[in-house]
């Protein structure tokens, strides 16, 4: 069984407790704009081109069975581009990558394998991001059913858009579920991430049924969620439903940018600004103010 | 409680004085020396001890509250022409205008000393004696080359030695010693020859007994007649303090935590005075200060606070005595450093967890002054309680690249391979940067630089320099014609142990001349078995004698050099073995494509086999090849990967490597990855190094890392980063040491060395004021890689 992955990132510290692996799944069901991992829209393979690493020596244009020549992010060339890699694996430089790869529950198992000493010493693990890692359901039972039997502490960083009964068994192997609440407002919702927030929040409400500690990230994001009354909101339905669940607020980072460029898609809304302290401040109380608990993992 | 004014006034004056040069200990110990001539060199060389704390200078600096300074200056370097003067002579009137570690020294002084003190010393000295018995093939590849270098131990006094505070000198004091010795004398019979050099030997150890004694009386003496003119009661009082404790001490065995650490700068000082030695290891100052602390702490005669202030008085007085070396050894060891090791936490000889109040103290004293000296280290055991782990990664976090950290099971492992009885292998302490070590020992821990990277230079350039063109080592065919990556190899271990060779000779000879001319009774009078074995140290006195350390260097730009030629020419076919040469003697100007794919070829730092099996067969050839010799005590040679600053003078040699290294620029010390290349993640790092054997290498492993300050900027943080070096000790790894000062502020410290004047680095093994790093030095660490979370 195989899977399309983006990465896997060793020494993650800031996606659960301890020293962990993070394993981006690619594909996601839902096309936040400001998303910072756009190689993950679709789980297709994708290559990625780093223009300003490029040093001319031509090595890609020689083994492309397409012909493209050096410059693969003029929109020409990159019709024509099938993702076969072959440039991947001459470029000097790793100006060509792949950024969506395919990987058997086995390949990642050995590369997780290798840092289980960091894991157990730190209390870390393993954590399931994307993309959306329930996308690719059959792929993560197995994964996450291997990797328990393992013994190691398994979290998830999910969007919430999944049948719930069906992702139970998967969810029920997690330590923490880290779900995404990205807008109270449903309409709202549906404008900046392209789905309605019911779904999501039926789903949340059932976190309990899990087991697993819960904590509801919110991308803090000017020009989208980072004003009192959605935080309020947010919180209050949090409170509510999750009594025990603790609450993140992160601020939006613009990082993925390079990404945009090196998969030459067109930039997110310039107008989404990352929140200045005092405003991560200022939000972060109005939780504490209703006595939710906090979680950082900073 | 922060640091006091009193502390912050002598810390400032630290930071701010550039150390002088005083010659009076050289001029008194020279003409004892012409006073003694005939007599046995042991004996001159005690009578010369005595003389020196007979007749040197002594100072009681403002604010002072632990006494006793090496010549007039407060922050000091003194001279001991017996080892070597010729250098001193040639670079002198250079002295305060080197880049890397200028002194001051006026035109008075160096007239005095060239017309007073070297004539003397003309053919007489270690150096002298080395370079006339050194061949001439030796010295083309051994001597001032970069290659290979063993000056350390011949143009310098050897120090690397650990005083024995528990069971030599804090239950005896030197009047106990000084005791024991005549006893010794009493029982021998002169008729026979042994026993004759035996009461040589103690009455050696007599005079410097009477002579370190004599120093501490005199101190009284000065404190009583300061007091007599001090206007200010309380240091009026505080003198007179002083002046009862350096009655008492080191003559007798200190009876108050603040005598103890008196005592402690006595020996340290007559260490200094005795041989100006590198590394003169304080050891487990834990350990042994402990009991006198929890004492005094238990009688109500003191508090932490006070403890803690004394504590860091000590403190400058390490840093305050600077390290006199040649401009060729300051890039070796740069920043004034002479590794006064001082180790703290680890487990006791039973097992049992060692953290005491004074481990914390030595830290939180390192964190407030920071003092490059003591070079702090700590032995982190599995079970190491949380608290110690915290201050320690805490203290990282400062950025200050202290403590060193060392695995307390790793560095037990490394003294068994060795020989030592479980107790006194469980006892280790370090010395130096890395290396473990016992107050039980005499060794030479840092004698041989030996650079891979050479070797593989030579074997593809037919045993020539490829910056001078001259044949240097072993001739080699031209490697044009290497027709597989086992003849490269080959080629590469054949001039690396003709090295080796060159450097067992080197170091045999120096051994020998120091048996002959250079005796050491004041540290021989510091260790348990020289008594009782009436030897010197140089005699084979002590209960260990280990054999001279290698260090490799270089090993990471080796194996990527190697791995680059396997993959591209003999198993890819991208490139031929003409290319490679080529690229080499244009130090890959115009071959910019084939860099890119060498550069491209897996580097060592990256958890990728396929590079890191290369180090490691490398390493353990080094081990086989360096440990199939023996000293002049008969005890095999040893290895380790250690790293003092050496990666730069032995790069600046070299010519491009086929990792894509150009030329000149530095290579790598320790196991540390090629600069810039581990991009993987820390923990990639980490697991390519621990792959090493790193107990059999017993002089000691090193490993620099950079890591992100963000990283290590919460609590939690920080415990990931304990937990990480706990992994790092469960694969057999020694040591790790970490810069987490990020490069924005290290440019700003090389624009505005004036608003930086305290920032310390690590640069490898210890740490030092970046301000006083040459240029080039600062650019090689802003160069590290550092490790992001990801």
């Amino acid at each position: 069984m195989k899977g399309y992955l983006m990465q896997l990132q060793p020494f993650s510290v800031n996606d659960g407790d301890g020293i962990r692996t993070t394993i981006f799944f690619a594909g996601c069901p839902l096309h936040c704009k400001w998303c910072s991992n756009p190689e993950g829209f679709t789980q297709q393979p994708k290559i990625g081109f780093y223009e300003k690493l490029c040093i001319g020596c031509g090595e890609c244009k020689n083994v492309c069975p397409q012909d493209i020549g050096i410059a693969l992010n003029q929109p020409e060339n990159r019709k024509n581009c099938t993702s076969c890699g072959a440039c991947v694996t001459v470029c000097p430089k790793q100006a060509r990558k792949n950024m969506v790869i395919q990987k058997s529950v086995e390949e990642v198992i050995a590369e997780v394998e290798k840092h289980n000493l960091f894991y157990r010493q730190s209390g870390g693990g393993v954590t399931f991001s994307g993309g959306e890692a329930t996308l690719q359901k059959q792929f993560l039972d197995e994964l996450s059913s291997k990797l328990y039997d393992l013994g190691y502490s398994l979290d998830i960083e999910t969007s919430g858009y999944f049948n719930f009964d069906e992702m139970l068994p998967i969810l029920q192997r997690m330590d923490l579920i880290f779900m995404d609440l990205k807008h109270i407002n449903s309409i709202q919702h549906q404008k900046f991430t392209g789905v309605p927030n019911e779904k999501i929040l039926e789903n949340m409400k059932r976190l309990g049924e899990t087991g697993a500690e819960i904590v509801i990230r919110i991308p803090v994001i000017e020009g989208v969620n980072a004003y009192e009354e959605n935080i309020f909101a947010s919180g209050e339905f949090v409170k509510k439903h999750l009594p025990n669940a603790r609450m993140e607020l992160l601020p939006y980072h613009k990082f993925g940018f390079g990404k945009y460029q090196a998969l030459s898609l067109d930039l997110p809304q310039s107008d989404f600004q990352t929140p200045t302290k005092q405003k991560m401040e200022y939000l972060k109380n109005i939780l504490i103010k209703m006595d939710i608990p906090l979680a950082d993992f900073t | 409680m922060s640091i006091t004014p009193r502390v912050e006034k002598i810390r400032q004056n630290y930071i701010n004085t550039k150390p002088s040069i005083s010659y009076e200990r050289a001029n008194i110990w020279t003409q004892s020396f012409q006073r003694t001539e005939g007599l046995p060199m042991a004996i001159r060389t005690a009578q010369a001890f005595y003389d020196t704390c007979n007749e040197l200078c002594v100072n009681i600096f403002e604010g002072e509250l632990i006494v006793g300074a090496s010549g007039e200056f407060r922050k000091c370097g003194i001279l001991t022409p017996e080892f070597a003067w010729k250098w001193v002579d040639d670079e002198m009137d250079n002295f305060p205008q080197r880049p890397q570690d200028p002194y001051e020294m006026t035109e008075q002084q160096r007239e005095f000393v060239r017309k007073n003190i070297f004539p003397y010393w003309k053919g007489k000295s270690v150096e002298d004696a080395f370079l006339a018995r050194t061949s001439e093939e030796t010295k083309k590849i051994g001597v001032d080359t970069g290659f290979l270098d063993t000056d350390s131990k011949w143009r310098n006094g050897i120090g690397e030695i650990s005083p024995d505070y528990i069971d030599q000198l804090f239950p005896k004091g030197f009047s106990g010693i000084k005791k024991e010795a005549e006893n010794y004398i009493v029982q021998l019979n002169e008729t026979i020859a042994e026993e004759k050099d035996k009461i040589t030997f103690y009455r050696s150890i007599i005079l410097v007994c009477d002579g370190i004694i004599r120093l501490a009386n005199r101190y009284a003496e000065k404190a009583v007649e300061m007091a007599q003119e001090e206007k200010d009661t309380i240091r009026k009082l505080e003198l007179l303090e002083i002046a009862e404790i350096c009655e008492k001490v080191p003559e007798n065995p200190p009876t108050s935590f603040r005598e103890a650490l008196q005592f402690v700068w006595f020996v340290q000082l007559g260490g200094i005075l005795s041989e100006n030695p590198l590394a003169l290891n304080p050891g487990r100052f834990d350990q042994y200060m402990y009991p006198y602390y929890k004492a005094d702490e238990e009688a109500g005669k003191i508090d932490y606070d006070t403890a803690l202030e004394l504590v860091e008085c000590l403190w400058l007085k390490y840093s305050e005595w600077a390290w006199t070396i040649s401009a060729n050894t300051a890039d070796f060891f740069a920043g004034y450093t002479n590794f006064e090791n001082l180790t703290v936490g680890g487990t006791t000889v039973d097992g049992k967890d060692g953290t005491n109040t004074i481990s914390y103290m030595a830290i939180q004293a390192t964190k407030e002054t920071k003092c490059h000296q003591p070079t702090l280290s700590c032995r982190i055991h599995p079970d190491c309680p949380a608290e110690f782990m915290e201050a320690v990664t805490e203290l990282v976090s400062t950025g200050c690249g202290f403590p060193a950290i060392h695995s307390d099971r790793t560095g037990y492992q490394m003294l068994s391979n060795l020989g030592y009885a479980p107790e006194d292998a469980k006892d280790w302490n370090n010395c130096g940067c890395v290396v473990p070590h016992s107050r039980k020992t005499f060794e030479w821990t840092s004698s041989c630089n030996i650079s891979f990277a050479a070797a593989l230079e030579f074997a593809l350039n037919e045993g020539k320099s490829r910056l001078s063109g001259e044949q240097v080592a072993l001739f080699e065919k031209d490697p044009k014609t290497f027709q597989s990556y086992g003849e490269v190899e080959q080629a590469v271990l054949r001039q690396f142990s003709f090295m080796v060779k060159h450097g067992v000779i080197s170091l045999l000879t120096a051994q020998k001349i120091h048996k002959e001319q250079a005796p050491r009774p004041f540290l021989s009078a510091c260790n348990e078995y020289c008594l009782k074995n009436g030897k010197d140290l140089v005699d084979g006195g002590a209960k260990y004698n280990i054999g001279p350390v290698f260090t490799g260097v270089g090993l990471s730009v080796t194996a990527n050099s190697l791995a680059v030629i396997k993959k591209l020419v003999f198993e890819d076919n991208v490139a031929t073995m003409s290319d490679i040469i080529d690229a080499l003697n244009s130090n890959w100007e115009g071959y910019e494509t084939l860099r890119a794919k060498a550069q491209a070829v897996p580097k060592y730092g990256n958890d990728d086999d396929y590079v890191d099996n290369i180090a490691k067969e490398l390493a353990d050839y080094f081990y086989k090849d360096v440990t199939s010799y023996n000293d002049i005590y008969g005890h095999h040679f040893v290895t380790a990967f250690m790293g003092i600053s050496n990666y730069l003078p032995t790069g600046k040699v070299l010519g491009a490597t086929p990792d894509g290294r150009k030329a000149k620029d530095p290579i790598n010390e320790g196991v540390s990855p090629y600069t810039g290349t581990d991009t993987s993640t820390c923990l990639a790092a980490l697991r390519s190094s621990a792959k090493l054997s790193h107990d059999i290498h017993s002089g000691g492993t090193l490993l620099n890392l950079r890591l992100n300050h963000d990283l290590v900027a919460t609590k939690r943080g920080r415990a990931n980063l304990g937990a990480m070096l706990q992994s790092y000790f469960a694969l057999g790894a020694f040591h790790v040491q970490f810069n987490t000062i990020s490069n924005e502020v290290l440019k700003d410290a090389q624009a505005h060395p004036e608003n930086y004047k305290d920032l310390l680095v690590r640069v490898a093994g210890y740490s030092t004021q970046f301000v006083n790093l040459s240029k080039s030095m600062q650019d090689s660490i802003m160069a590290r890689n550092a490790h992001e979370s990801f």
